[in-house]
């Protein structure tokens, strides 16, 4: 049978960032791909050195728009930790609030692009109005959706009062009950099943060969989560789960994502109850001492590091940033090759690719 | 069956959101409902500025701009179309001089023109 390559992005609708694949298909089925990457190369590690630490808590945010909180929080724990600052109980209360409501709002947008590519656009029109509800929460606390703002070194510079707790709750316990009925729906759905059971399927042995993190490595039964493993910003003190799957295909990876937003909505509602009183931030110094510092995080994707290094001015000597989604973009030739070409869409939605992070 | 109880599953919460009516909004037709702490356009209280400069230092996207003509005499300068609304230069400012208003719609022919003077003190000498 003939051969042809079909050229899909930088530019496509399957693709919510620019990517390029050229896929070598034999009739329907894919038996080779070449992806390209570096379409969003903006240097930021390179343009960090040349500004300040204060500056580069707005540079990192800007590394990623859905995950953009937690580059800050991981950037501030580290220049925190080379600084000596030591953050006040509230301020680490309200980053954590922040983060777990940023993984809803990553996953739930990750739900909503995932039907889309499967042609479900109920689930994506109801996956998107559920995410404004998370939006909304941060919009109000922050004053921005997408880029908050909401880290400065030395704590946090946004702060709840007890009637927008009391509202906070209310739209939280109503996501809830949102995200429970798309989950029926995930699971139930037989047009759902179809497109996405045994589709895609990586093994737990594909995951520790390609270092995979994140929701796609549990979802294979690979039980990695930095906020329980590593505990950081209090995570050790609020009672969650860590779900794990093993069937390893897209459906899993999906119910998965699902599930793990209603334990983030489980953990802000506890934020909510026992937030202490108190101050949010303290102010640092504008000079780091010399050093040098690795901060993990676990971001909606997965493990997310930072290098820092400190030559004691009032700029970092180095940054450098490992995002969680450079090892799926590894494996996904081998996730290709040998299915359909209607699936593609399926896998590569599945494994929820962010090529800002990765291209950096 | 299984694909039955599915449909009939899905058809049921369809007719929920049926009920409920639009969730979008109706902008520009009606006002936006913004929140109180929105990061909009950048003003300046000019008796409170004293001219110290760590806004326009610590701005990560050089939207201000300090320009000194002797020690009393300077002027802050900001344009909004390199300006990434995050708020630093409020929290830089320790006098509380600077802060973000709702104002998020700043519409003008000329990208030039959205450029304003916040503080002036003196005049530029010659």
């Amino acid at each position: 049978m003939s051969r042809f390559t079909v050229p899909i992005g930088p530019q496509h609708p399957l693709l919510k960032e620019p990517l390029s694949f050229q896929l070598t298909l034999e009739g329907e089925e894919v038996v080779d791909s070449v992806i390209r990457l570096g379409y969003v190369h903006r240097g930021i590690e390179r343009l960090s050195e040349k500004r300040t630490y204060i500056q580069n808590v707005h540079l990192v945010e800007r590394v990623c728009g859905i995950c953009s909180h937690v580059h800050t929080t991981t950037y501030c724990m580290g220049v925190e930790s080379l600084a000596g600052v030591t953050v006040p109980v509230r301020g680490l209360y309200l980053r954590t609030f922040f983060c777990e409501l940023e993984r809803i709002h990553s996953h739930l947008l990750w739900l909503g692009v995932l039907a889309k590519n499967l042609g479900f656009d109920t689930v994506f029109m109801y996956a998107w109005r559920d995410r404004e509800i998370v939006l909304d929460i941060m919009e109000e606390l922050s004053g921005g959706r997408v880029s908050h703002a909401a880290n400065v070194i030395g704590g946090v510079r946004v702060d709840i009062n007890d009637s927008q707790r009391k509202t906070m709750t209310v739209s939280l316990k109503s996501l809830s009950q949102k995200i429970t009925d798309l989950r029926n729906i995930v699971e139930h759905e037989t047009n759902f099943h179809a497109r996405t059971r045994d589709i895609g399927t990586l093994t737990a042995e594909q995951i520790r060969q390609y270092c995979i993190v994140g929701p796609i490595a549990r979802a294979s039964n690979v039980d990695v989560d930095m906020r329980r493993d590593v505990p950081y910003n209090l995570y050790e003190k609020f009672d969650f789960s860590v779900i794990t799957r093993s069937e390893g295909d897209v459906w899993a990876r999906t119910t998965l994502r699902i599930q793990e937003a209603q334990e983030s909505i489980k953990i802000c509602l506890q934020i909510l109850d026992s937030l202490p009183p108190g101050a949010v931030a303290v102010r640092a110094k504008r000079r780091v001492p010399p050093g040098e510092v690795i901060c993990r995080s676990e971001a909606p994707r997965g493990e997310l590091l930072y290098y820092i290094q400190s030559d004691g001015s009032d700029r970092p000597a180095r940054i450098k940033i490992r995002t969680p989604t450079l090892p799926s973009l590894a494996i996904l030739p081998d996730l290709l090759r040998g299915i359909n070409m209607a699936d593609v869409s399926a896998v590569v939605s599945g494994v929820d690719l962010c090529i800002a992070c990765v291209d950096r | 069956m299984a694909k039955k109880l599915s449909r009939i599953f899905l058809l049921s919460k369809l007719w929920a959101v049926f009920l409920e009516g639009p969730t979008t909004g109706g902008y520009p037709f009606e006002p936006l409902q913004l929140p109180s702490g929105f990061r909009g356009k950048v003003v300046m209280n000019a008796h409170l500025c004293n001219g110290c400069g760590l806004c326009v230092q610590d701005c990560p996207a050089s939207a201000l701009k300090i320009e000194r003509f002797d020690k009393q005499h300077f002027r802050i300068v900001y344009n909004p179309a390199r300006c990434a609304y995050c708020g630093q230069c409020e929290i830089s400012c320790h006098r509380g001089a600077i802060h973000l208003t709702n104002d998020f719609n700043p519409a003008v022919q000329h990208i030039g023109n959205l450029i304003e003077v916040l503080v002036e003190r003196g005049l530029p000498k010659g």
